[in-house]
């Protein structure tokens, strides 16, 4: 039943539009086109793309003066795409503070940070928000917008992207929420929905303007950890089948499986 | 390709895929506006009925402020003479000083003149033949059989009125003197004494009252010399000077002025009108009273929108942030919060309107003074409740500029 009825004949029209569905490749369009990189092997580098993530002693403090209080310490580290990194570390070690500097809401003092062959080093307010429409970003709660329900809080998204055409947005926002196993709940609330199908929810959001980064911030904590152990399989799944790196903050154990590489970091300073 | 694929639904039936709404092709931003509004049915209530008290309050004073202004100078906007000749001790055509006729007949012998035509008004009082009390009446003394001025239906009766002791009672006339106009229907002409003089009163016009007369009563100007036997003829109020077709008032006033002298004035209709106007305006506090209600409306309104909306952004600030998180400009958030504004503006607005046609059908009916919408004021208001509610938005969203969207994670 799964695999082998697609939910929407999308593929055939990827073509038409290469901002639309160059990422993610559908479990239908797996078998209907090996074509496309997308279907290259989930941990293979390509090594013609550049990486997604290039740090090169970024350091990061809050406060100035007496107040200061540096947070971050001379990291240097890449992800590439199609990667699944794990950022680990007890709290208070700056795993949130970095992720809020790859995804461009703070600004990098020292040190170069380039995402997504963009520059956030020098990089003008409206460059930050720019580069913040080419990453999906996943929230410790799921902060969808109660009033809308999701499909409405999917579709938002296309908001960013008026390039979209009404046609597409609603055949992507469908296969979004049919990929996260929501069809049934399309017009349902948040209120309305379980914990689980909120953060999935929240999980076809990020995704459904294919993005080419996926920043999380422990997307399981809200969860129970069946729950919790399907959100990661799924966003496992979504990264393998369409080559789109994945930065998650996690201090979730059971979890630790699906990352490719692990970041570990202590006082500010990646541990070897 | 044997992904797993954790969620998939076992046979899942079609599902429903809402189309476009009207507000998306308007601008997604008013339809995410309206979602968030609508959500709680409640509070979007309670933020409509603050607005609409504020549009009422705004369109009952002001309405009310117009219609005592326009009722009081009802009588000299009715004047069709070209040119009036008044005392310079006239401020209002209610309390005249009286002048010479003969000067009023002077005018005569200019060649752009037409017809002079004098006019008497007083108070008096007005004896109630039911309840016996008595009432004061303002009375207008002119020659009914080609009057100068728009009193309708007052010249048909001339024949009559000519006649002794007749006068004619203006339809509008509050309630207080009586129940005059039933009276005539039933049973026609009645006696009741004017100045302890026995009159005859043979119908009712409809001209009109306002916040300076309570009645009206219309005669010739023999009879207005029946009713106040001190006054001499020869001392008039008003001098209506209507000009031969074709000639300029402007240009003939300079050359009447000089056959005047110093013991008249004589203005242009419109400055009769003017004249009037600044009279009521200075001698009644209308202007202050139903002004400050407007402007207490206004504020009203702005408190309540404020309330809203301040209170609207603060609970969906971690959702705010979200959004700026996720790639939307502040601009966007600002649009929406803004037609939220608007919305509320409009939802407000429209029964508030309705509303106050129907309070000035009451305020008609109990104040006996027409009181009606005008589109000036109907624009005006709304221009002031649309300003009343983006101001507030601005103001709520000073918030939304703060949010920091790094608070998110």
């Amino acid at each position: 039943m799964s695999s082998d009825s697609p939910p929407h004949p999308a593929p055939s029209r990827s073509g038409s539009n290469p901002r639309d569905l160059r990422e993610v490749a559908l479990p239908a369009g797996n078998h209907a086109s090996p074509g496309p990189e997308p279907a290259a092997p989930p941990t293979g580098r390509t090594a013609t793309s550049l990486p997604a993530i290039v740090a090169r002693n970024v350091a990061f403090a809050f406060g100035t003066g007496e107040l200061r209080r540096q947070i971050l310490f001379d990291l240097s580290f890449e992800v590439a795409s199609g990667e699944i990194v794990l950022l680990t570390g007890p709290s208070g070690s700056g795993k949130t503070t970095l992720l809020t500097l790859i995804g461009g809401l703070r600004r990098v003092e020292s040190g170069e940070l380039t995402v997504l062959s963009r520059p956030l080093h020098h990089a003008l307010p409206a460059d930050l928000v720019a580069s913040r429409r080419e990453i999906g970003f996943i929230f410790q709660q799921h902060n969808l917008l109660e009033f809308l329900t999701a499909w409405q809080n999917v579709e938002l998204m296309f908001q960013l992207h008026p390039e979209v055409s009404a046609d597409q947005v609603r055949d992507r926002t469908l296969e979004l929420l049919t990929l996260v196993g929501l069809a049934e709940r399309l017009h349902h609330h948040p209120s309305q929905l379980s914990g689980g199908q909120r953060q999935r929810v929240a999980i076809a959001r990020a995704l459904v303007t294919s993005p080419r980064l996926i920043l999380a911030d422990e997307p399981t904590a809200a969860l129970d950890s069946q729950t919790g152990r399907d959100v990661v399989e799924l966003l496992q799944w979504l990264a393998r089948t369409n080559g789109c790196p994945i930065l998650m903050v996690t201090h979730d154990h059971r979890v630790l499986d699906v990352a490719d590489r692990i970041l570990h970091i202590e006082d500010g300073r990646l541990q070897a | 390709m044997t992904a797993p694929l954790p969620f998939q639904a076992p046979g899942a039936t079609p599902p429903t895929i809402p189309s476009a709404s009207v507000l998306r092709r308007l601008s997604p931003t008013l339809e995410i506006a309206w979602r968030q509004l609508s959500y709680h049915r409640t509070k979007l209530a309670v933020a409509s009925a603050g607005v609409l008290v504020a549009v009422m309050l705004m369109l009952v004073q002001l309405g009310i402020r117009e219609g005592a202004l326009e009722n009081s100078i009802s009588i000299a906007r009715r004047v069709q003479a070209d040119l009036v000749v008044t005392s310079p001790r006239t401020r209002t055509i209610f309390q005249s000083a009286q002048f010479p006729r003969r000067l009023l007949y002077r005018l005569q012998g200019h060649s752009a003149v037409q017809h002079v035509q004098e006019m008497y008004m007083g108070q008096a009082r007005w004896r109630n033949p039911w309840q016996h009390n008595e009432h004061p009446i303002s009375v207008f003394g002119i020659d009914p059989r080609s009057p100068l001025i728009d009193f309708p239906g007052y010249s048909d009766r001339a024949d009559e009125l000519l006649l002794a002791d007749r006068l004619i009672f203006d339809r509008n006339n509050r309630t207080s003197y009586g129940p005059v106009r039933e009276q005539l229907a039933a049973s026609g002409p009645f006696e009741t004494e004017i100045n302890h003089r026995r009159v005859q009163i043979i119908g009712a016009i409809p001209v009109g009252i306002s916040i300076v007369s309570d009645g009206n009563l219309f005669l010739a100007p023999h009879n207005f010399q029946r009713l106040f036997p001190d006054r001499s003829p020869g001392a008039i109020d008003l001098g209506l000077v209507q000009l031969r077709p074709g000639e300029n008032p402007e240009l003939v006033r300079r050359e009447l002025l000089s056959l005047l002298g110093r013991e008249c004035r004589l203005l242009t209709r419109q400055e009769l009108i003017d004249a009037e106007t600044r009279f009521v305006q200075d001698s009644a506090p209308i202007d202050f009273i139903f002004g400050m209600g407007a402007v207490v409306g206004f504020f009203i309104g702005f408190v309540v929108v404020y309330q809203i909306l301040y209170t609207e952004v603060i609970n969906h600030l971690p959702q705010f942030a979200t959004l700026k998180a996720m790639g939307f400009s502040d601009g966007t958030l600002l649009r929406i919060v803004y037609w939220q504004g608007f919305i509320l503006s409009v939802l407000g607005y429209l029964p508030g309107y309705l509303m106050a046609l129907w309070l000035y059908q009451i305020a008609t009916r109990a104040i006996q003074m027409p009181f009606s919408m005008t589109w000036q004021r109907a624009t005006l208001v709304f221009s002031l409740t649309l300003l009343m509610c983006l101001l507030s938005a601005t103001i709520a969203l000073q918030k939304v500029r703060r949010v920091d969207p790094a608070d998110v994670f």
